[in-house]
């Protein structure tokens, strides 16, 4: 037997030929996001819309978390719900041991500072309270690091439920800290203000994946 | 009985040192170079490439007729991979893919022989993160390919390929997310190594 010896190619090729004229993978719809910007008035009839994400050039985003309440728990499950939303490694984040090097500073309490350049992002979930604030001075494109975020239980901690409130709102509170600076209006999603949902949905991670991929009107100081 | 035993055992033993004797091997080192593995579109188009990937061959194949041997190849590749958008390049971490072809080849002139056959590839990102969170997918390929050989040694032929394969790619991570359809990718490597010297 011999055959031609191009012959054994010609169904591989024939293949790899059928395979190529196939459309590509199709990518989502994605329709789904929820408005994720903070629209502020600055004029009687005026407003701004303003829009934030961390930098690559600042990742991975260096959170301090008060080693009380099972926080550094909490975080840590926060970042990685918010690491899976992404497909393309557009936010990364890690806890470190000095606050003074942070960006991101979560602490136990409630949010105490005040004043016309804080803006505070609070929700509330039923068994404890969150708040994230977000130094812009009046008038600046420029957040002043570092963002604080406040994780406050309304009950005892060992009571039912507080540990998992604290939980979701760690999370709730990490999406403020990443750059969703509004509240989706489902209780379906973690960013809903009052939050009950402890993963991420779809309008979660589809939100988060458009904040990073339009150009921000706002940048963050160095610490 | 025992004659009969003793017998089989000697044909066993003949048979398996003539096909030791018939027996190529081979191995080689070399790059693939991939085409895209993903295009999305998120406000702007977002491609997912591998770069040139170091790749490790490794082959044995027997005769099954007088001109024709057939053949198991794996192959190993290991390199980063990156997103691209618009100008801005991420690095994602580092892929390795191993492949298996059991393959059919044959003359088309003295010292150069064709290839092709068809096997699976199996990815293995470093990190299960973004497009491989659920891991890594294993994809049928069908490939083909050239091998030239030069006597180098008594008992060893220095030999150079090309190959070419193509499979179609997504992970799980993927489909979760509701990407429909696969995406078509060809590779093609160059390599050089060392195999059995003919008789």
């Amino acid at each position: 037997m011999k055959l031609a010896w191009y012959l054994p190619i010609l169904p591989i090729l024939a293949t790899a030929g059928a395979g190529l004229s196939c459309a590509d993978i199709a990518s989502p719809s994605r329709s789904q996001p929820y408005e994720w910007r903070r629209v502020v008035t600055t004029g009687p009839t005026t407003a701004d819309t303003l829009s934030f994400h961390w930098p690559r050039s600042r990742l991975p985003v260096r959170i301090w978390t008060q080693d009380t309440l099972n926080l550094p728990q909490h975080v840590d499950y926060g970042i990685a719900q918010w690491k899976a939303a992404f497909l393309y490694r557009e936010f990364d984040a890690l806890q470190v041991a000095d606050s003074n090097a942070a960006d991101v500073i979560v602490s136990a309490g409630v949010a105490l500072k005040g004043g016309f350049s804080v803006m505070r992002l609070p929700s509330r979930a039923p068994e404890c309270e969150g708040g994230t604030e977000i130094d812009l001075p009046a008038g600046s494109r420029q957040i002043q690091a570092p963002i604080r975020v406040f994780l406050n239980p309304r009950f005892a901690p060992g009571e039912p439920g507080v540990d998992e409130c604290l939980k979701l709102t760690a999370t709730h509170e990490l999406g403020h800290a990443l750059g969703i600076f509004n509240h989706s209006p489902d209780a379906g999603d973690i960013m809903y203000s009052d939050p009950v949902v402890a993963v991420l949905s779809e309008r979660d991670r589809d939100t988060a994946e458009r904040a990073y991929h339009i150009v921000p009107n706002l940048t963050v100081s160095d610490r | 009985m025992r004659t009969m035993l003793a017998l089989l055992s000697l044909m066993v033993a003949a048979r398996v040192s003539v096909v030791q004797s018939q027996v190529d091997y081979y191995g080689r080192l070399g790059v693939t170079f991939s085409t895209k593995l993903l295009r999305d579109d998120l406000i702007q188009e977002i491609e997912t490439r591998q770069n040139l990937a170091p790749t490790l061959a490794l082959g044995v194949s027997l005769p099954i007729a007088p001109t024709y041997t057939a053949g198991l190849e794996g192959t190993i590749t290991s390199a980063g991979y990156y997103s691209e958008e618009q100008d801005l390049k991420t690095d994602l971490g580092t892929l390795r893919t191993g492949s298996l072809i059991l393959n059919l080849a044959g003359p088309i002139i003295p010292r150069l022989d064709w290839r092709a056959g068809a096997g699976v590839i199996h990815y293995w990102p470093a990190d299960e993160q973004g497009i491989f969170l659920r891991g890594g997918p294993t994809r049928f390929l069908v490939g083909a390919g050239v091998d030239y050989r030069s006597s180098l040694l008594t008992s060893l032929d220095l030999m150079v390929s090309l190959r070419y394969d193509w499979h179609r790619f997504t992970t799980d991570e993927l489909e979760a997310r509701n990407f429909s359809g696969s995406q078509g990718v060809q590779r093609l490597s160059a390599s050089v190594g060392l195999s059995r010297a003919r008789p």
